[in-house]
């Protein structure tokens, strides 16, 4: 059990610091949003599956409703992230800022 | 004016400097505060108040009038933004937006008005289309942060939370409301005068608890008076007290923030935009 616990905190460690390392990484605002709306949610939803099996180590009803509730973070975080990151995009289109190519652009 | 208002914080900010000379040095074990303020606090404030948080029974118990005031001063916040900002003077270049077709009307001249309600609506420079996308999510997600709002409110002697922490994650839920949809939703659902009549009752349901308590024989804000004139158990008399209070805190710090929030965000104006 608390080998699988682990595997999950792992993997949502690893999935966090992919996001981290990319918001700093990629080159513009639009690319830089991706990492930060999508790993975090597939991190938190990694942590939270983790934590909330190491709560149930010990089963009752009390412990599954701390479970359903830790379950709620992340259905509201995948609610809001990608909304936020959606409507931040969206702010940058209508404020005009251009996206990133490989090309130079003529100054 | 401006240089008497220069002297006068000129003042008091060296008054407030000279009294810090007197305090005791940050932490020090052998402050009054130390020695015995905060053992009292943590050895007995079960045992008086009944109520498990300790944070709480120091803020609203202990510390009664520190927290009203508080409060009153989230009031006055909200009526200064009011009172500076709003703005009640006529646009001079108007815009209307046909609500069938969505045409966009500019009118330059201030004396023409155009009446407004089943065929024309009003709008201005700063409008942008909300998205579909943020629009449902906040019609989603308003209600739970409003649920959880309430939750913090009255959980606030049993856990964490309280009535400041409620009424600014209420007051969020309206911001949100006005930034996903606009400012003129917001100001249909909730109208300014209720607002403001909010923030004033906050603070009258604050200081009533506490004026309640003299009549009953006791002294400003001594919940224990108040033991006739509610029902259940009697020694949960400060718990409850406690939480009439954070109800009124809740109520007047969400309507400052909403006032806040508007009349900053639209200058005063209360346009439709953002």
């Amino acid at each position: 059990m608390d080998i699988i616990v682990i595997l999950f905190l792992v993997i949502g460690l690893f999935f966090f610091l992919g996001g981290a390392v990319g918001i700093i990484r990629m080159p513009d605002f639009y690319t830089r949003l991706h990492p930060a709306g999508k790993l975090d949610t597939l991190g938190i939803f990694a942590m939270v599956t983790g934590l909330s099996l190491y709560n149930l180590q010990h089963f009752s009803f009390e412990a599954l409703l701390l479970s359903a509730k830790m379950f709620l973070i992340v259905f509201f975080v995948f609610l809001s992230s990608p909304t936020a990151t959606h409507s931040i995009v969206d702010a940058g289109m209508r404020a005009g800022l251009r996206h990133w190519t490989k090309k130079k652009r003529r100054g | 004016m401006k240089f008497i208002g220069f002297v006068i914080v000129c003042l008091t900010g060296a008054l407030l400097l000279y009294g810090t000379g007197e305090f005791p040095d940050w932490g020090d074990p052998a402050s009054p505060a130390s020695i015995h303020l905060s053992n009292h606090y943590i050895e007995k404030a079960l045992e008086e108040t009944q109520v498990p948080n300790l944070v709480t029974a120091v803020l609203a118990d202990y510390r009664g009038f520190d927290t009203m005031f508080e409060t009153a001063v989230v009031f006055c916040a909200g009526l200064a933004c009011f009172l500076l900002l709003r703005d009640f003077s006529r646009k001079k270049e108007r815009f209307y937006r046909h609500t069938a077709t969505g045409v966009i009307l500019h009118v330059k001249d201030s004396k023409k008005v155009l009446k407004t309600g089943k065929e024309f609506e009003h709008m201005d420079k700063d409008w942008v289309p909300s998205d579909l996308i943020i629009k449902t999510i906040c019609r989603i997600l308003i209600p739970f942060i409003q649920i959880y709002a309430l939750y913090v409110v009255a959980h606030g002697d049993f856990s964490p939370g309280g009535g400041f922490q409620g009424g600014v994650i209420f007051g969020s839920s309206l911001i949100l409301l006005a930034i996903s949809y606009d400012l003129k939703t917001l100001l249909s659902r909730v109208k300014e005068k209720v607002l403001g009549i909010f923030a004033a009752l906050g603070v009258l349901i604050y200081v009533g608890i506490g004026a309640i308590c003299m009549p009953m024989g006791g002294n400003f804000l001594d919940y224990v008076k108040l033991v006739p004139l509610v029902p259940g158990d009697p020694h949960h008399i400060r718990a409850l007290g406690m939480l009439g209070v954070e109800i009124g805190v809740g109520i007047a710090v969400t309507a400052a923030m909403a006032v806040i929030y508007i009349n900053i965000v639209s200058e005063g104006r209360h346009d439709e935009g953002l």
